[in-house]
């Protein structure tokens, strides 16, 4: 008890190699298995070949994973110094991408760093939550139910929101509202703003469809009612219903699959990479996937619960919501239940600036539960 | 809170409890002012927890219901369908599992005779008012014209038919007309022809079959499959957008009955719009075109010379000089300073080592045997386009030595897959045919070589794909991979210089490449040939068959086995090296 009248719980000055006993290996193990399970898929995509794909999937974790240790080994209170510095970066970053970034696909998302390419707006997806996090807390309800309280961390939200916008990027920032959405639902926004926000959204929607670009229209048209335009813009959505319903109950079998095999299917390294594994290995193995991923997002949740701050516990649930919307997004997608937009699944589909994001928000959710007892202070340092 | 949930998700509680005994009491931050919010926001944690429960929920729910339940699956393969006794007289085509390749569709044409139309502007109207791309003027016209027989419009949809007809104009008749529709496109263009304006076939299928199209209306079951005639040119199509060419062909042969599954001609021609053909895309070059096939014939050479036991599988031969038959001379595209056993002559596609081992068997020998491959007379197929072979003559001893490596002797490529197919099928030709077989008659059988050669040749041909000139295509992927899979595809290729005025031009070639596979027990020949390639950038200015015809090749088997059912196998699996090794 004499750390605790001295203002120094006892993981203020953790040794590195404890550090490392606290890290929750078996999430990094389940990290892993994911993973492996996407190279596994990529290794036939590429009708069983390591090239292009595999190989260079795995290297990209490998680089990623020592990132992830690395930044959860990194103390909290560091992160929590310099979460308006790096949101700050990657806010810069974001102007710079609508200045001089590289179009590409019709859209104006990527810098060209030579060695590879930066997509800032994933970037944000972190470093907002990063933000928002140390910016609620210590917060009292008392500060979350003001207005004026409010009104910074909205001004967070709505910049890089409208940046990103710009690129045109509508799938990213849907999910960056999402996940800042539902940071201030955690920290204890009342819900009558909520409805407000809803109920203007929702009124919105005509002005929007009006600002639409017309690929984005014919995207929600095909949603809703994708046979309509079966070899155009429906194509995508056909194409990987017939697979997932050629799947059946156990699949084809690996490296099996006809329609992704065959390319009817199309993007199977990347969007549409579930729809291959459930071709592969039929519902059965979806739904185990399914179960994987769903135990990755208990793990989120449960280092959220079990942390003693606000700022790790909002940090935890910020990343663990981001995860949740790129695997909900991505595979209600391909199942037709949401319009097509270009979000990868996590772990598993082939890419580069994404992983390394989706590697670095482990990372910090490692951290949070590294540091779930360190005692900060409403400013955010250690209570001396 | 409890730890409860950790001992749920395995976290590690050992190093939980290390840490627990220090930990402050939690009430004491009771008072603290961010208490309540911590409270606050564990309620609402619980909230958002069950939402993730009920969208994960929903998820497997769809997923269950997408996959089991309610599933689009493929479509199945219409095996034994029975077509729909319709009111036409021309026969469907149908390709092998019944897909629909060639149908006849009864319409309807309106036309009038003027004489009986009472009033012509009130018809015209009318006319105009049903069927609104008609002009009133013209109709009108017509109308009060002074002809008997004037068409009003042709080929109505029965639902415009109905509506004319209900206007009850005097006057106003329907001629029952029948129009040939190709729901395949292009895909079939060569293989089935096309009708002419009064349904007469003119070409392809539609000609030499019109009269049983004609009398007997069972549709007509054809060898090819749909599926494969699209992969075929697909991939071919995009060999010639890739290298610039000015055209293709493609076949696969099923060698154990001889039927063609796929039979492609590029460019091709949309038999639904005859009038847009050239000469150019109305020619078949898969079965009219006769070609030097260079060195694909060095398959023929090889087994003729082991057949016959003029040579030793490892003689050498004198290659490492160009050799002079005239005012000609044998070159190698790679020239080698020591002699080459037949194995490697056939691996590396020498020519010199080709024309020295037809010396040893003279040139009746090698007439006889082409005339067993079926190289010397057109083949017989069940299309009015086949081309007859350009056969040297008089056949001297320049000529031997040439058709040694493919050149001075011209065959279309249908003979060709024939010819190969014999010779990896342990040594039995089949004819080629169109037809679906009926699994109960006989195929005609004659034997052109042992068993124990063919054995050989199949191991000479594996020999190419895994080390030799066809490396660059098949050798995807890891090759050292003790898991890679592979279709064990075996083969050869051939770059022939076209002959242009008197002598061959050296930089418009033609390359094809014949293959089989798999070769531990060959089922499926398959043969592509792509005419007057041009080096690009991935292929490094090469345009041999080697990276033009060979990757086609590649590439077609690879989408077309698992639909034959032909299952990969691993690719460095020792039994199946022992099966290929030459000893």
């Amino acid at each position: 008890m004499m750390n605790l009248d001295m203002g120094l719980d006892p993981q203020s000055n953790m040794s590195l190699s404890e550090k490392l006993g606290q890290i929750s290996w078996s999430l990094v193990l389940l990290i892993t298995a994911v993973a492996c399970i996407g190279f596994a898929m990529l290794y036939s995509a590429a009708n069983g070949n390591f090239d292009p794909w595999a190989t260079r999937q795995i290297m990209r974790f490998a680089v990623g994973a020592v990132i992830m240790l690395v930044v959860a080994l990194i103390d909290i209170r560091i992160w929590l110094k310099f979460s308006y510095f790096l949101y700050g970066i990657a806010f810069f970053l974001l102007i710079v991408v609508e200045v001089m970034g590289h179009v590409g696909m019709g859209a104006q998302r990527w810098i060209d760093l030579g060695f590879m390419q930066l997509q800032p707006s994933e970037l944000m997806k972190v470093t907002l939550v990063m933000a928002l996090a140390r910016y609620f807390h210590g917060a009292s309800l008392e500060d979350t139910g003001r207005i004026t309280f409010l009104i910074p961390a909205l001004i967070m939200i709505v910049a890089p929101v409208c940046l990103v916008l710009l690129q045109p990027n509508l799938g990213t920032s849907l999910m960056l509202l999402m996940v800042s959405g539902a940071i201030f639902w955690l920290v204890g926004v009342r819900l009558w703003k909520f409805a407000l926000v809803i109920g203007g959204v929702l009124a919105a929607i005509p002005v929007i469809w009006h600002f639409m670009h017309d690929y984005q229209r014919n995207r929600v048209n095909t949603f809703l009612n994708p046979e309509n335009d079966p070899l155009g813009h429906g194509y995508h959505i056909m194409q990987s219903k017939i697979a997932l319903g050629s799947g059946g109950m156990f699949g084809k079998g690996f490296l099996m699959g006809s329609q992704s095999h065959l390319n009817f299917l199309p993007e199977k390294q990347t969007d549409f990479i579930f729809t291959m594994l459930a071709e592969e290995m039929g519902m059965v193995g979806a739904l185990v996937f399914l179960a994987l991923y769903t135990l990755l997002l208990v793990y989120g949740y449960v280092i959220a619960m079990r942390c003693r701050h606000q700022y790790g516990r909002l940090v935890a649930m910020g990343l663990t919501v981001n995860l949740f919307l790129y695997m909900f997004i991505n595979i209600a997608m391909v199942m037709g239940l949401i319009p097509v937009v270009g979000v990868p699944l996590p772990l598993i589909s082939y890419g580069g600036s994404s992983a390394l994001t989706v590697m670095t928000g482990f990372g910090l959710l490692l951290c949070v539960h590294v540091h779930r007892d360190v005692r900060m202070s409403r400013r955010g340092m250690s209570d001396f | 809170m409890s730890d409860a949930p950790f001992s749920l998700t395995g976290f590690d509680i050992a190093g939980m409890e290390r840490i627990q005994a220090p930990r402050p009491e939690g009430r004491v931050r009771l008072n603290n002012p961010t208490s309540h919010a911590l409270e606050q926001g564990r309620s609402r944690l619980l909230v958002t927890a069950a939402l993730f429960a009920l969208v994960l929920g929903a998820i497997g729910v769809r997923l269950a219901d997408t996959m089991v339940f309610s599933r689009e699956a493929e479509p199945p393969v219409a095996e034994n369908t029975t077509a729909r006794p319709l009111p036409v007289t021309r026969a469907e085509i149908t390709d092998r599992n019944g897909v629909l390749l060639a149908t006849s569709l009864a319409t309807a044409s309106a036309y009038a005779d003027p004489k009986l139309v009472i009033d012509a502007e009130e018809a015209a109207r009318k006319l105009v008012a049903t069927l609104p791309d008609l002009d009133y003027r013209q109709v009108l016209k017509d109308l009060k014209g002074e002809k008997r027989f004037v068409w009003i419009k042709r080929n109505l949809t029965p639902r415009q038919e109905f509506e004319v007809n209900k206007l009850g104009i005097p006057g106003v008749f329907f001629q029952q007309e029948e129009h040939r529709i190709y729901p395949q496109g292009s895909l079939t263009a060569h293989l089935i022809g096309l009708t002419g304006i009064d349904n007469n076939g003119l070409m392809g299928i539609e000609q030499s079959f019109d009269k049983r199209l004609r009398e007997n209306s069972e549709p007509l079951r054809l060898s090819i499959d749909v599926r494969l005639q699209h992969i075929m040119r697909k991939e071919i199509t995009q060999s010639i957008q890739d290298f610039n060419a000015i055209g293709g062909a493609g076949l696969i042969m099923d060698i154990k009955t001889g039927e063609i599954l796929s039979m492609v001609s590029l460019p091709d021609f949309d038999p639904q719009n005859p009038g847009e053909m050239h000469d150019d895309s109305k020619f078949n070059r898969a079965t009219l075109g006769v070609y030097e096939m260079g060195s694909v014939f060095k398959i023929l050479n090889t087994a003729i010379a082991l057949e016959t036991g003029s040579v030793k599988l490892h003689e050498t031969f004198e290659t490492n000089h160009p050799l002079k038959i005239g005012r000609f001379t044998i070159h190698d595209d790679e020239p080698v300073n020591y002699w080459m056993d037949v194995v490697d002559i056939f691996r590396k596609s020498s020519n010199i080592g080709s024309a020295k081992m037809a010396e040893k068997f003279g040139i009746d020998v090698q007439r006889d045997y082409m005339g067993r491959f079926g190289m010397l007379k057109a083949p017989s197929l069940e299309i009015p386009e086949v081309g007859a072979p350009l056969v040297p003559n008089p056949w001297r001893q320049t000529t031997l030595l040439t058709v040694a490596f493919g050149h001075g002797i011209s065959v279309s490529p249908i003979q060709m897959v024939s010819a190969v197919g014999a010779v990896v099928d342990g040594g039995i030709l089949r004819p080629a045919t169109l037809l679906k077989r009926d699994p109960n008659t006989e195929i005609p059988e004659t034997r052109v070589i042992s068993p124990q050669t063919s054995a050989i040749l199949r191991k000479l041909m594996r020999l190419v794909v895994t080390e030799g000139t066809g490396k660059t295509a098949f050798g995807t992927g890891d090759l050292k991979a003790p898991d890679t899979l592979d279709y064990l595809v075996g083969g050869k290729t051939g770059t022939a210089e076209k002959v242009s005025g008197k002598g061959y031009a050296h930089k418009s070639l033609r390359t094809s490449f014949a293959g089989a596979f798999p070769m531990t027990d060959p089922r499926y020949v398959v043969f592509v040939m792509v005419d007057e390639p041009h080096g690009n950038k991935k292929s490094f200015g090469f345009a041999t068959a080697g990276w033009v015809a060979a990757p086609a090749v590649q590439r077609i088997v690879w989408q077309a086995a698992p639909l034959l059912g032909v299952k990969p196998v691993v690719r460095n699996d020792p039994e199946v090296l022992q099966a290929m090794a030459i000893n």
